[in-house]
């Protein structure tokens, strides 16, 4: 059954990236499905097949490693290897061409390609795991995890709040608040500095009294209340609040 | 230039490209059926085909742990829940990317799927559902998982749709640019932090996750790859000795 859905999550993955890629050679006229650096990376291997192949399979073997370590197929499956291997299909033809990227610009040659890849690469990448020993995907997630598990606890908020503070004094401020206030509720700053960052942003260009803002701020209000109600905040008792650790 | 009816200008193509593209009875086909694109609407399809993908890949992760189409560190956060029953990190990390992205796509062009479909709808959404115990069946189900991802395809898409119809162009900035910025730095952490948490691990899987990152060093790719190829490898020794 794995592999059904395998299949199954390569096809619609697979076409919608490859069509939403050759869209976006039209944005923003058209809506476009994809990525800024997607787009860069296409443009920047020129419709010729064997490029495109290259720069993607060098994130073949990063995502494959990811999954054989922890399951996780990495972003790079969407991002570069999809678009990029769908586009290293349709330009095989293309040497008399008078545009290399004419092919890539078809959606649906891209879509009908992007499909093809997807429906090879997601069982391979998902089979991985299963073929590799126990053993080893215990090591795997053993340091992975332990990894992973620093950058999204302590270099993640770090990098986010430096960027944050160093883009400007609104955005500065609301991070900093909403990181502390994030970190006790939902137990990681992180979401608190991009909603502090979104909300930043709006005000220096909009100001405080605009729509923009206020709707940002009610959704960071819901959005808080919602995770402090479901973490139990409210419910805390205010001993622990006041706890001193030693 | 070549305008269609609507006065759309659809393409550059010159006459010689249009001979090459339609040569054969199949380039005929295709040609008509690229014509179908240039309607706006279809995006909605696409978005919700890419969701329907993404949230059945993360059913497929929570019921035999691979599948996931996201970032370790982003995965991790889903782990936390399912492992510890921490689901916030994941919905609110989740939910502002979601909301800065499908805000940002009508007015750039180009809906960026790392952060609306991947993160979002792949790992905030179904931690919503999973943090509930009652809800847990719509991801664990695949045919709910899979109508669950239409169904946030089919909203994001046409609230997109909407906004590209009935708003001017007005620029607002969300500060994608300093999100996007942190958010690259943070993928050249991982390497680095593999390799360390590698020696910790066992010494000889640290010398593995060294090798393996030096040889990806001199390939000039990131050297992640290499130092869990390398520490896999090398780690699994003391296993068997």
């Amino acid at each position: 059954m794995l592999y059904v859905y395998a299949i199954i999550i390569g096809v619609l993955v697979g076409f919608s990236i490859g069509a939403g890629a050759a869209l976006m050679f039209k944005a923003p006229s058209k809506q476009g499905l994809g990525a800024f650096r997607t787009l860069g990376e296409i443009n920047g291997s020129e419709g010729d097949p064997i490029s495109h192949f290259g720069f993607g399979l060098g994130f073949f073997i990063t995502s494959a490693a990811a999954a054989a370590g922890t399951g996780a197929l990495t972003q790079d499956v969407q991002h570069r290897i999809i678009p990029n291997w769908a586009a290293a299909l349709v330009s095989l033809g293309n040497k008399k061409a008078p545009d290399k990227q004419i092919m890539i610009k078809s959606p649906i040659r891209m879509g009908i390609a992007g499909a093809i890849v997807g429906v090879v690469i997601i069982p391979i990448l998902i089979g991985i795991p299963q073929l590799i020993p126990e053993k080893i995907s215990v090591i795997a997630k053993g340091i992975l995890g332990s990894a992973a598990n620093w950058l999204f606890k302590y270099v993640m908020p770090v990098l986010f709040l430096l960027a944050a503070l160093s883009a400007s004094k609104f955005v500065g401020l609301w991070s900093i608040g909403l990181a502390v206030i994030f970190q006790f509720t939902s137990g990681n700053s992180l979401p608190g500095i991009i909603l502090g960052i979104i909300l930043g942003s709006i005000q220096q260009e909009k100001g405080y009294k605009s729509r923009h803002f206020i709707l940002m701020l009610l959704i960071v209000v819901t959005l808080w209340i919602l995770i402090a109600y479901f973490r139990g905040l409210f419910t805390t008792n205010v001993d622990k609040w006041l706890a001193f650790k030693t | 230039m070549k305008k269609t009816k609507n006065n759309d200008v659809i393409d550059i193509r010159n006459e010689n490209t249009k001979v090459f593209l339609q040569r054969g009875k199949l380039g005929s086909v295709l040609d008509k059926v690229d014509k179908l694109f240039d309607f706006n609407w279809v995006f909605i399809i696409l978005v919700t085909m890419l969701s329907m993908g993404t949230v059945l890949g993360t059913f497929l992760y929570v019921t035999y742990g691979v599948g996931a189409m996201n970032e370790i560190f982003v995965v991790k956060m889903l782990d936390d829940g399912l492992d510890k029953g921490e689901w916030s990190a994941a919905i609110g990390f989740a939910a502002g990317f979601l909301i800065a992205r499908v805000l940002e796509a009508p007015l750039v062009g180009i809906l960026d799927i790392g952060g609306s479909i991947m993160t979002g709808v792949g790992i905030g959404v179904p931690a919503v559902f999973l943090s509930q115990e009652k809800l847990t069946f719509v991801i664990t189900n695949p045919g709910m998982a899979i109508l669950i991802g239409a169904a946030l395809g089919i909203a994001i898409g046409l609230g997109i749709y909407l906004i590209r119809l009935s708003s001017p162009k007005e620029g607002l900035n969300l500060g994608t640019e300093i999100m996007m910025g942190a958010g690259n730095q943070t993928g050249a952490f991982l390497g680095p932090l593999v390799l360390i948490a590698a020696a910790i691990y066992n010494p000889i899987a640290g010398i593995g996750a060294g090798i393996g990152g030096l040889l990806f060093f001199f390939l000039k790719k990131p050297i992640v790859g290499g130092a869990i190829l390398g520490s896999m490898l090398l780690g699994i020794i003391p296993a068997y000795v």
